[in-house]
């Protein structure tokens, strides 16, 4: 049976599609976003220190991990009428080109307000050694019940 | 590959450093057309190829009545709205987090302007922090979304 805003219940969890950077597709998402911070594409300046900060080589952008939950969320909205109205992250931890990502949601909260139907859903992202990448919450407002 | 498109070097000296960015002032925004090829350059480069992104046919069918955008769009609206000596292109800037509600989506022909500022801007761990916000508008003055962002600055 299809989900709907009825039968969702508190502790649901919601499965993304795992996410494999590569050089190539960091330089995609230069493109894409217009974001061409030497962060994530200048290997000499990624050998330097960065502040406080070592990275060791290129990064992944950190708003791919928004992407990729923004997908996972649509993914699971759209087919029961239901809208992505919020996202809030933070970056954990750096994603480099050979990780093997995978963002996960669980449903935390339901609520009926005034005038709509919400869900409450912590997401996560984390990459092939179990390390949690992004974190935060995410809102989805559901159709009116009939 | 070290060669891109754009040179986030080139006018590094135009940009406002952590000193000079004064929470509350505005900062300076373009306009910026979105077009289908846009949206799906970036629904490509993050693996989202949803019908209501990709497939005309399909996106006019749906209650949404054409393509769409994906929410996420303003990761390309922050750069597309944004001039090259916007303070957010400084190499080295670290993106630390965002939050982003959403209202109405963007679609293929709209034309969006963005309002935004610094909101605060504080040292915590030896680092230096800007929190930005930002609004994207549509032709219509709906709004399509709007965020907050946490940002640290290169030193």
């Amino acid at each position: 049976m299809d989900k709907t805003f009825d039968t969702i219940a508190i502790g649901d969890t919601i499965a993304g599609t795992p996410f494999a950077p590569t050089r190539e597709t960091i330089r995609e998402f230069c493109d894409a976003s217009l974001d061409y911070n030497p962060l994530h594409w200048d290997d000499d300046y990624m050998k330097g220190s960065f502040g406080k900060t070592q990275f060791g080589g290129i990064i992944m952008h950190g708003m791919t991990n928004f992407g990729i939950i923004t997908k996972m969320l649509t993914d699971w909205l759209y087919p029961m009428g239901g809208v992505h109205r919020r996202l809030e992250t933070r970056w954990k931890a750096p994603v480099k080109p050979g990780d093997t990502i995978v963002p996960t949601g669980t449903v935390t909260a339901k609520k009926v307000t005034g005038k709509g139907r919400w869900a409450v859903i912590a997401v996560e992202i984390k990459n092939q050694h179990g390390t949690t990448v992004a974190q935060g919450e995410a809102m989805a407002e559901f159709p009116p019940a009939t | 590959m070290n060669q891109v498109a754009i040179d986030f070097w080139k006018d590094e000296k135009l940009r406002m450093a952590w000193d000079d960015i004064v929470p509350g002032a505005p900062r300076k925004t373009v306009p910026y057309v979105l077009t289908r090829e846009a949206i799906q350059a970036y629904c490509r480069s993050v693996g989202d190829l949803h019908p209501l992104y990709m497939d005309e046919d399909l996106a006019r069918a749906s209650p949404h009545g054409g393509l769409i955008a994906p929410p996420s769009i303003h990761i390309l609206l922050m750069f597309a709205c944004t001039p090259i000596d916007d303070w957010m292109r400084s190499p080295g800037t670290v993106n630390a987090g965002q939050s982003w509600s959403y209202n109405v989506p963007a679609r293929p022909g709209d034309t969006i302007r963005m309002d935004a500022r610094a909101l605060d801007k504080f040292i915590r761990k030896d680092r230096l922090f800007v929190i930005h916000d930002n609004v994207f508008f549509n032709q219509n003055d709906d709004v399509i979304c709007s965020g907050r962002g946490w940002t640290i600055r290169p030193m």
